[in-house]
């Protein structure tokens, strides 16, 4: 699965594919900022835009996976509003990618839905840490449980999204022969 | 699939433990509501600075002001008698708003965008506890 020989080579067809998952995830990304928000808490989302991610980790490896994520981050904070969202994103998507490319490392890049919900619950402390920082009232601690359950939730409906997708995309990406 | 899942040991542990995430967070949640209790001061933090305290017992007229921060930034704090809220802000997403009017310590109004937090303490707990100590 993963070409480690030429991993630092990438295919111009490759190249394109990950171009296309950004555009993917940006354009996820941008309709769910515009969606009303689901709970009067802050970063209580669906975080749709993580599928692409999983899928990515799944199919390809964590250093595409990381890549496609930094410019959807940076891309979407430009698009979807102020600056002050990056650093948010920024925070928990980073968490995020660190603990869900560890999970799915311990889980052999099977049942991607555990790793999604490890996401989402490394995604929201991520981001409630950032807030805490900037608004400096560690009061708003007590969101944490309200965003666990959250996580928790959404975290399952996105890694369902993304195990249910894997399959068929595996099979398209076998047939086109394409590098990983 | 199932029977993978359920011979995958660390599939099963990972599992185990989101429920125990899972289970725990709600019990907070539960503890943090019930046990919130009703408070009657309400203090406004902007940029982790105390710049207002209420008493909402003593509000007998509804009124509202303007806090209002760097870049135009800005959100209207609605007060009534005993519950206190935000009416109208400039930050994007207005979820402050949504938040509603709270009365309880429970859960606190936050803008995130213009790093304004209002909670609500009981007399013992409130910030300026240092008139308490100079009786």
């Amino acid at each position: 699965m993963n070409n480690s020989k030429n991993a630092k080579k990438m295919t111009v067809q490759k190249m394109v594919l990950l171009a296309m998952f950004s555009t993917i995830a940006l354009t996820v990304f941008v309709i769910e900022s515009l969606l009303p928000p689901l709970a009067p808490i802050p970063g209580i989302k669906l975080g749709l835009a993580n599928v692409v991610t999983l899928i990515l980790l799944v199919c390809f490896n964590e250093r595409d996976a990381f890549l496609v994520l930094f410019v959807r981050i940076l891309l979407g904070s430009i698009c979807a509003g102020q600056m002050m969202s990056f650093m948010y994103s920024l925070c928990g998507g980073l968490l995020c990618f660190v603990t869900m490319a560890l999970i799915n490392r311990l889980l052999h890049r099977q049942f991607i839905f555990i790793t999604s919900v490890f996401g989402a619950i490394a995604h929201n402390i991520g981001q409630l840490l950032v807030a805490i920082f900037l608004v400096r009232q560690p009061g708003i601690l007590v969101y944490l449980p309200l965003m666990m359950i959250s996580a928790v939730l959404t975290g399952l409906f996105t890694g369902f999204c993304a195990w249910f997708t894997t399959p068929r995309l595996e099979k398209q990406l076998n047939r086109y022969h394409v590098q990983r | 699939m199932f029977k993978i899942y359920l011979k995958n040991r660390t599939a099963l542990v990972l599992s185990a433990l989101i429920v125990l995430i899972l289970l725990g967070s709600i019990a907070a949640f539960l503890f943090l509501n019930t046990g919130g209790s009703t408070g009657t001061i309400a203090e406004i933090y902007q940029d982790g600075q105390l710049i207002k305290t209420i008493d909402l017992n003593s509000v007998t007229e509804d009124y509202s002001f303007t806090v209002s921060g760097e870049n135009g930034a800005y959100n209207v704090v609605d007060v009534h008698h005993g519950e206190i809220g935000i009416a109208e802000a400039s930050c994007p997403d207005g979820l402050c708003i949504n938040m509603g009017f709270i009365h309880s310590s429970a859960m606190p109004v936050t803008c995130l965008p213009n790093k304004l937090v209002i909670r609500i303490v009981t007399e013992s707990d409130s910030a300026d506890k240092v008139d308490g100590v100079a009786y």
